[in-house]
């Protein structure tokens, strides 16, 4: 799946977007990948929500290899 | 109700409420300004970022959402991405509507769902 990052959260990663095979898993095991992956993204995981195919996704969402996730920090648009 | 939402790099430009089609008894036009003050600093401006197509896609939906509520005749509404120096509009909102009560809750409501929702970013270079 194609995963992108937006304001701060770009920092963390250092870059806007990645690549992350993860087929038929719950947020809970993407944040587990993502943690993996980049774990100073702990630090915000409680603040931020996750998008799947540019919608927010719900609590019973399964985020498949196809999906371009973002992770959505506070927003502070206007 | 019409809507039209718009995600763009140019300043903004207002249209202002002077003339309407004669079928709106309201229009309101709304503008969002950075300030040059950000946490007691001066700034020379904002930049902003949005995750584009579901921004656009959020803001469609608020407010096709809020139109049950709030029965306007159209809203149009531009948010700017990029350098945004201050003294200029970041987003700028018009509502046209029957009377004033729902084009003012429309607008409110919008600027509030939108604050929360729309994957839009800003930060002070």
């Amino acid at each position: 799946m194609r995963v992108l990052f937006f304001a701060q959260l770009r920092q963390v990663t250092g870059v806007p977007a990645a690549d992350l095979v993860a087929e038929g898993v719950t947020a809970g095991a993407l944040w587990s990948l993502l943690l993996e992956r980049w774990p100073g993204l702990a630090d915000h995981r409680s603040v931020t929500r996750l998008a799947r195919n540019g919608v927010y996704a719900g609590a019973d969402d399964i985020f498949a290899n196809q999906d371009e996730v973002a992770l959505i920090p506070p927003v502070s648009g206007g | 109700m019409k809507i039209h939402v718009q995600i763009m790099r140019d300043q903004l430009a207002s249209r202002g409420v002077a003339a309407g089609d004669g079928q709106c008894g309201a229009m309101l036009e709304f503008g969002g300004v950075v300030r040059a003050e950000e946490s007691g600093r001066h700034i020379e401006g904002l930049d902003y970022e949005a995750y584009e197509t579901m921004a656009q896609a959020e803001m469609e939906k608020i407010l096709q959402s809020l139109a049950v509520e709030f029965p306007c005749k159209s809203v149009d509404v531009q948010h700017r991405v990029g350098r945004v120096p201050a003294g200029e509009a970041s987003i700028l909102v018009r509502v046209e509507a029957a009377h004033r009560t729902e084009a003012f809750g429309l607008l409110s409501a919008f600027m509030d769902r939108m604050k929360r929702d729309v994957p839009i970013w800003k930060s002070a270079p």
